[in-house]
């Protein structure tokens, strides 16, 4: 694992970051590379070790569909929650936008590992929670100063 | 002098069918209106601008901005796309550090905002 500390695996100890990162299978992914496809089943976690994951949907640009990024994912970052959270489908799309290695953290193996400590999944599941909360706030953001945009060009 | 006179004989008939004939075309209508009932009057039917050598439509009116718009290359507009949105997640974050009004409705540098 790279220098950078995975978000995902903040306050547990470096054996118990560890013992989750044994867990994992390192993934190479070459420059444009998918990760996984909007819609697909999310049986894993992604942590990114090395390179940098856009994330992207699909948009209609001049009569033509478009991956359009809607966030960049970089190094210590976490890709896919999906995968642990139901209905397990990914909303997005992710491809390498460089020589990219990701650690893949299988759900079914993650979650045994939580069964077995309980700690740990107590944490893990507090990091992912601020990983999607952060996600949800942004984008919430976002979406009022869109909303605060368009009710500017009507009243205009 | 038979032959000429002949000629001049001609050249008179064919004068004379001639004046009768426009006299027939340009006849004054005027009586003839007199004894017929009131016509109603021709409405007046706007014309469309003449189209020649085109089958387009007539083009609705179109607000200025959406006419004078030029048409942008898929490149540059899908640039000026990827620009927006990190501009506006930039602010979102930055909303999210520091959350006031203000900084919620920063303005925003983006070319698809102005």
């Amino acid at each position: 694992m790279s220098n950078v500390e995975p978000e995902l695996l903040k306050t547990l100890t470096p054996a118990e970051a560890e013992e989750v990162l044994a867990l994992g299978t390192r993934v190479h992914l070459d420059t444009g590379a998918e990760l996984f496809s909007l819609g697909a089943p999310a049986d894993h976690l992604y942590l990114v070790d090395r390179g940098r994951i856009t994330l992207t949907l699909p948009m209609q640009v001049q009569g033509r569909e478009q991956d359009v990024q809607v966030e960049e994912r970089l190094p210590g970052q976490t890709v896919g929650w999906s995968g642990l959270i139901p209905p397990y489908r990914f909303t997005l799309k992710a491809t390498a936008l460089l020589q990219t290695e990701v650690i893949a953290l299988s759900r079914s193996a993650l979650l045994e590992h939580f069964a077995r400590n309980p700690y740990v999944g107590y944490a893990i599941t507090r990091n992912l929670a601020a990983v999607i909360g952060q996600r949800l706030q942004v984008f919430q953001a976002m979406w009022l100063r869109e909303m605060q945009r368009t009710v500017e060009r009507l009243s205009s | 002098m038979v032959m000429f006179l002949m000629a001049v004989c001609l050249s008179m008939f064919g004068l004379a069918v001639t004046a009768m004939a426009f006299g027939a075309a340009t006849r004054d209508e005027r009586p003839l209106e007199a004894a017929q009932p009131a016509l109603k009057p021709v409405l007046s039917v706007p014309l469309s601008p003449s189209r020649f050598f085109t089958d387009l439509p007539i083009a609705p009116a179109l607000p200025m901005a959406a006419a004078a718009r030029p048409h942008v290359p898929i490149e540059v507009l899908l640039l000026q796309i990827d620009r927006h949105v990190r501009l506006e997640q930039a602010a979102a974050e930055s909303f999210l550090d520091y959350p006031t009004v203000a900084s919620l409705h920063s303005r925003t540098a983006s070319p698809l905002v102005h």
